[in-house]
């Protein structure tokens, strides 16, 4: 009996090593990929322990000292003082209002972060832009808002305490303490560095990203004591 | 509680220290405030819900001297983690507008007097004693409202319903979520989610049904968001009739013609039948079917009496009568494409995806809000996607104890704390904690809401105490109402802390202790209930509500009921309070946990909160570790079969526009608190009406044209908003309710849901001229 012609089919054969190949190439991807997607989080809900970033969001101070060139930590623009930045407020550590007009009415996420995530200088307002210490809340329009009048429904007897002191330290010369309270503020570099920044709080040594490393928060008011066991 | 002496000495030593040291900044002015001497870090924080929307964000409140001062989110309470929105970070505001009310006001020849508030108690008790006299019982009546603390709403259950003997006790939450209610009640026999926040993080879909979470829910849209941020495929979908800033965020928006989810809701049940996509094990164990009645009429004229009535039918007999809801037909009715509807059932039926569906005013404001309810029920039921982590039917509140005052309290017509006052049983129970004959509570509910201020005009009842609310804004059809409460022979007392229409229309105005001028208790959307401490003191004569009850109460007799001292009163309430739940089913946490912890779930059993009712994974009410709906005699949970049935009133020639009705952000409610916030009154003024562009071209308005808007009930004048914020599509009007001066609700109708007597406020039929 003759043989079968068992013909070598060169095209199906190139087109199945070209998926081997593609295989082989994507499969240490998966899997890497699979082991490197956010491990510590991974790790964390293995351990049942929190996946916050446990102190004051550390990591975010970092990586914002990390993504911000040397030119942008030595900008300075005079045009805002410490006065402005607390008439927006309606008490230390309120959130500011828009004092700008080209908001969008929908205040929602890219419209404002575009310009005040990283900051820079906005033409239309011929000064630099303040940077928000957190961009991870993106539905800007939930706290922040645009006033379209000045006068009130009713009077309001309102009024709060001082606004903190600077320049508190506790000897001459050593590093001052954080003044205000870090939730929503933990990310120093935002409001304390760069062109955007308001004069009186800008630090002189921008390039040393580690700022809790030196300057620390208040949390309480009372001295060491044995006894206090609360 | 009040602020001890040793405080004040504290407060004191802290001021004088700041003085010494306050010229640090001369010549600094401060815009936004107007500083006192005391220094930034003589703060002392303490937490507290906020006093808002039902949402139930714990905040920090801090004080400094004996003012508020600051606010931050709580970062030990789960619900919001330490991020509020603009309102709760300027709630402290509330207090300090300068026309509060801090005496007792009487109305003599015509004119309210300034009176001691012990004089205006003693004439309140006068006043309901000689109507009882004269017209009986059914005469007297309390209105309160979900503002209401737990043991305000708690102290006017127990006076009139157990003291008195009149079920004449109705609250705002009526206007708000008593759709919910009866939707739960009719689905799965027992009140309120069985899911909670936690689904957020959770979810892999979010289905949003005509609610603007980002406006009403801010922090838990934020909360949406951030989910969606941190992983790969999370989808928001929003189902709305007009367009808005959810709308915007969402990945998709879907646009419905009003009334018609009923449709679209029965064609996505239709799909996930005819797709296989039924979860047929849960179906078989945990589920039975269920139809009521039908063409069930709208409650508008007065009297209106219905009662729904259940008989059991089989799946076969809801695939037939899905069979008229087919993605096209429903087309035809919603204008969503059956593309669309297809889309919607194939995220619910995905069994890989976990499905989180929010809802609030656009479901339960609704002629058919109780079917609605169920219908929505009924997706998550065929798929089986209920009370798992992410899985979740979630009906969101809008007042702060909406559901810890009104739904678990009871104060409603028909309610008692535990049970209802039809059920002998509960009647026993409660007659037995409150110290009453039994035969004092009356087994017959008499008026809901409207039907209540329908009496009032018609006149059966002559006596309205009404607490932290402000009906005069806010009732459906207000004319009528209105001129009701003026009426000769209408007594009216008002507890209120700022001028409203309401106080307007009292004849004893007694001043409110606000929020955390007085101790208290709220119960949020999610089973949680939230402790506050007296913070600051109460101003002038002003008096917390519960002990204004507590006064009353024992002027007409009742000591003994109300035996408690004003130091411990609110701690021995919810000591009496929780004997009323005291199962696994609704177990609350002890007086001392509540005051320690930011918000505790309910059912708190040996010492653990419940996240997820209904699966005994979660739940140790179940019987074993898989679902038990165990609110109902045959422990599944029930779907029904509702048809879709037209609005009570649609637009037609005469008037061509739907009226929608809402609220903003920067505005809570009626704004008698948030107005006088002054940064959001000088963000949204006034109230306005939203018109689509194309039709304010027809009309030849263009933002800030003045236009009359008139309904077959009333007309008002106001400002048109053409692309503002949100945008309503082609022949739909949009008008927020907050503002006093536009009284929306004189247009409105007082159509509401037969099975919850619930108000629609956002559909009825109007024309549009421009003045």
């Amino acid at each position: 009996m003759e043989k079968p012609d068992y013909k070598p089919q060169h095209k199906i054969g190139k087109l199945f090593l070209l998926f081997a190949m593609m295989g082989v190439i994507a499969l240490p991807i998966i899997v890497f990929k699979a082991f490197s997607v956010s491990t510590g989080e991974a790790l964390a809900t293995a351990n049942k322990a929190p996946s916050l970033d446990f102190d004051h969001n550390a990591g975010q101070l970092f990586g914002t000292y990390n993504t911000t060139t040397a030119a942008y930590m030595e900008g300075n623009s005079t045009a805002r003082t410490l006065n402005y930045y607390y008439s927006l407020r309606q008490y230390p550590g309120s959130p500011p209002f828009v004092p700008h007009d080209s908001v969008v009415e929908k205040g929602v996420e890219q419209t404002c972060l575009s310009c005040h995530e990283k900051g820079g200088f906005v033409q239309a307002f011929d000064r630099f832009s303040p940077v928000t210490p957190h961009p991870q809340h993106t539905y800007c329009g939930q706290c922040h808002m645009k006033t379209v009048t000045q006068d009130l429904f009713r009077e309001n007897d309102w009024t709060s305490v001082q606004v903190p002191k600077l320049g508190r330290s506790a000897l001459a010369g050593s590093p001052p303490p954080i003044a205000h309270a870090l939730q929503m503020r933990e990310n120093c570099i935002a409001c304390h560095v760069g062109p955007g920044t308001v004069v009186p709080i800008r630090v002189e040594h921008p390039m040393r990203g580690n700022c809790r490393q030196c300057h620390v928060p208040e949390e309480t008011k009372s001295l060491f004591s044995r006894d206090d066991r609360g | 509680m009040t602020i001890t002496r040793r405080e004040f000495i504290r407060a004191m030593a802290l001021k004088s220290a700041a003085v010494a040291a306050a010229t640090m900044f001369p010549g600094i002015s401060f815009a936004g405030w107007n500083p006192t001497d005391l220094p930034a870090d003589s703060i002392v924080w303490s937490k507290t819900p906020c006093r808002f929307c039902g949402t139930g964000c714990g905040l920090l409140v801090g004080v400094s001297g004996q003012r508020a001062v600051a606010v931050k989110g709580d970062p030990n309470c789960s619900v919001n983690k330490g991020l509020c929105c603009i309102k709760g970070y300027h709630s402290i505001q509330i207090l300090y507008g300068k026309d509060r009310f801090t005496t007792a006001y009487v109305r003599k020849n015509g004119k309210m007097v300034p009176t001691p508030i012990e004089e205006a108690l003693d004439i309140v008790a006068e006043q309901m004693k000689a109507s009882i006299e004269k017209n009986g019982k059914d005469s007297v009546s309390i209105y309160g409202s979900g503002q209401w603390s737990i043991p305000d709403g708690y102290a006017a259950s127990k006076f009139f319903k157990g003291c008195i003997g009149t079920n004449n006790v109705e609250a705002n939450a009526r206007l708000c979520m008593a759709s919910a209610v009866t939707g739960c009640l009719t689905s799965f026999g027992l009140d309120e989610p069985m899911g909670c926040y936690e689904d957020i993080d959770n979810a892999d879909v979010f289905i949003t049904w005509g609610n603007n979470m980002a406006e009403m829910h801010p922090v838990l849209f934020s909360r949406m968001l951030a989910n969606r941020k941190s992983k790969t495929d999370v989808r928001i979908i929003d189902l709305t009739t007009r367009s808005t800033r959810s709308s915007l965020a969402a990945d998709k928006s879907i646009l419905f013609k009003p009334q018609s989810d009923l449709a679209i809701a029965n064609a996505i049940c239709y799909e996930i039948v005819k797709n296989n996509w039924v979860n047929q094990d849960f179906v078989a164990n945990h589920v039975s079917f269920h139809k009521g009645k039908t063409n069930i009429g709208y409650g508008t004229e007065d009297h209106f009496a219905f009662s729904d009535k259940a008989e059991t039918v089989d799946f076969e007999a809801f695939k037939i009568f899905l069979a008229d809801y087919t993605p096209e037909a429903a087309e035809k009715i919603s204008g969503v494409s059956a593309e669309d509807i297809k889309y919607l059932a194939a995220l619910y039926g995905d069994p890989d995806k976990r499905v989180t569906s929010f809802w609030t005013m656009g479901m339960n404001q609704h002629t058919r809000g109780t079917w609605i309810n169920n219908l929505v029920y009924n997706i998550h039921l065929l798929t089986g996607k209920i009370s798992t982590p992410g899985n979740s039917p979630f009906s969101l509140t809008g007042q702060p104890s909406a559901c810890g005052t009104v739904r678990e309290v009871g104060t409603l017509t028909h309610k008692l704390p535990h049970g209802v006052v039809m059920n002998e049983e509960n009647r026993k129970m409660a007659a037995k904690i409150w110290g009453v004959p039994e035969t004092n509570i009356d087994p017959k509910p008499t008026y809901h809401t409207v039907e209540m201020f329908r009496a009032l005009d018609r006149g059966d009842i002559n006596f309205m105490w009404i607490q932290v609310t402000n009906p005069m804004v806010t009732m459906p059809n207000l004319k009528r109402y209105r001129e009701g409460a003026q009426k000769d022979g209408r007594f009216i007392v008002v507890s209120e802390i700022y001028p409203t229409p309401t106080s307007d229309v009292a004849d004893v105005i007694l001043p409110s202790a606000l929020w955390v001028e007085r101790e208290g208790f709220f119960g949020n959307s999610e089973r949680r209930t939230q402790h506050n401490d007296q913070l600051v003191p109460k101003p002038g004569e002003a008096m917390c509500n519960t002990w204004q009850l507590i006064q009353v109460a024992r002027r007409m007799g009742f000591e003994k009921q109300f035996p408690w001292k004003e130091e411990t009163y609110i701690e021995d309430i919810w000591n009496e309070y929780i004997k009323f739940h005291d199962s696994p089913k609704h177990r609350m946490a002890s007086y001392k946990v509540l005051k320690e912890r930011s918000g505790v779930q309910w059912p708190f059993v040996d010492g653990k909160e419940t996240r997820w009712r209904y699966n005994g994974k979660y739940d140790p009410a179940c019987k074993d570790d898989t679902w038990d709906f165990y609110g109902k005699p045959d422990h599944r949970a029930w779907v029904w079969l509702r048809p879709y049935e037209p609005a009570a009133e649609s637009p037609d020639t005469e008037y061509p526009f739907w009226l929608n009705t809402g609220r903003v952000l920067e505005h809570w409610h009626t704004g008698s608190m948030t107005r006088r916030i002054p940064i959001l009154h000088k963000a949204v003024p006034e109230s306005y009406v939203e018109i689509n562009p194309e039709d304010a071209k027809i009309l030849g308005v263009v933002t800030g044209s003045k236009v009359k808007i008139s309904s077959r009930r009333g007309a008002i004048v106001m400002k048109a908003s053409i692309n503002g914020r949100g945008n309503p599509p082609e022949g739909m009007v949009f008008v927020p309710f907050f503002d006093e001066s536009y009284l929306i609700n004189e247009v409105t109708l007082d159509a509401f849901c037969p099975i919850s007597k619930q108000p629609d406020y956002k559909k009825c039929a109007v024309k549009l001229e421009k003045v």
